[in-house]
């Protein structure tokens, strides 16, 4: 992955941009959070090096996570 | 909201939230709703078929866009793996405002229910946005689909 943010000519292009790297980060934390949980790291770890609570990386990925069959720290 | 959607809209619908979910999505968006569209058995999905938007077609120029609007402020991003989602999203922008749509051209044609090509006109109708943007650059002729759709 290569970043390395520059602006378009046309507000147009740089609209969707905006909405494309929404879509990306949303897959990345899912992607990342996954790896991390699969490592060993806890929830309160994931949470503070993404700068949400606890409870909302909880909520937000606990359910796809168990559903997977990855293994979780209780803490 | 739904009251006045057909059985068959209804179900679009929900399907479209399947997408939005499975596609990591924490929003369903008027994307979602065509890809629910064109995957249903509906006269609507077959003049998508006939423009090369079927499932795979539809997805392919999905992914362009994101590729070349990401590409425009000089970020490249290759498949992310992660496991899927089972919340269901809540709808996002833009399918509110296809959903609205929907009932304003029933509306406009004297229909009394919303049904698949009612969906399918309102999510063609905005020029702007992600599936303006994704048909424009698979070469689809958006007013062609749309006058298609109307007959």
């Amino acid at each position: 992955m290569m970043i390395d943010v520059s602006r378009p000519e046309d507000p147009a292009d740089g609209l969707a941009a905006v909405l494309a790297l929404r879509r990306v980060a949303e897959q990345l934390e899912a992607a990342e959070v996954e790896r991390a949980m699969r490592a060993g790291w806890s929830w309160p770890e994931v949470a503070e090096a993404l700068g949400v609570t606890r409870q909302a990386v909880h909520k937000k990925h606990a359910k796809r996570l168990i559903a997977a069959g990855v293994e979780l720290r209780r803490r | 909201m739904f009251e006045r959607f057909t059985k068959a809209a209804r179900e679009t619908v929900t399907e479209a939230s399947l997408i939005a979910r499975d596609m990591g999505a924490m929003t369903i968006e008027a994307e979602h709703l065509l890809l629910a569209v064109t995957n249903s058995p509906s006269p609507a999905a077959g003049v998508l078929h006939d423009a090369g938007l079927d499932d795979d077609g539809l997805r392919a120029a999905l992914a362009a866009e994101t590729a070349r609007s990401l590409a425009a402020v000089g970020v490249g991003v290759e498949g992310l793996p992660f496991s899927p989602f089972v919340n269901t999203p809540r709808f996002g922008q833009s399918a509110k405002l296809a959903l609205e749509r929907a009932l304003k051209v029933a509306l406009a044609r004297n229909d009394r229910h919303i049904g698949s090509t009612h969906l399918t006109l309102a999510v063609l109708q905005p020029s702007v946005g992600t599936v303006p943007r994704a048909l424009d650059g698979a070469g689809v002729d958006r007013a062609r689909l749309i006058s298609a759709l109307s007959a």
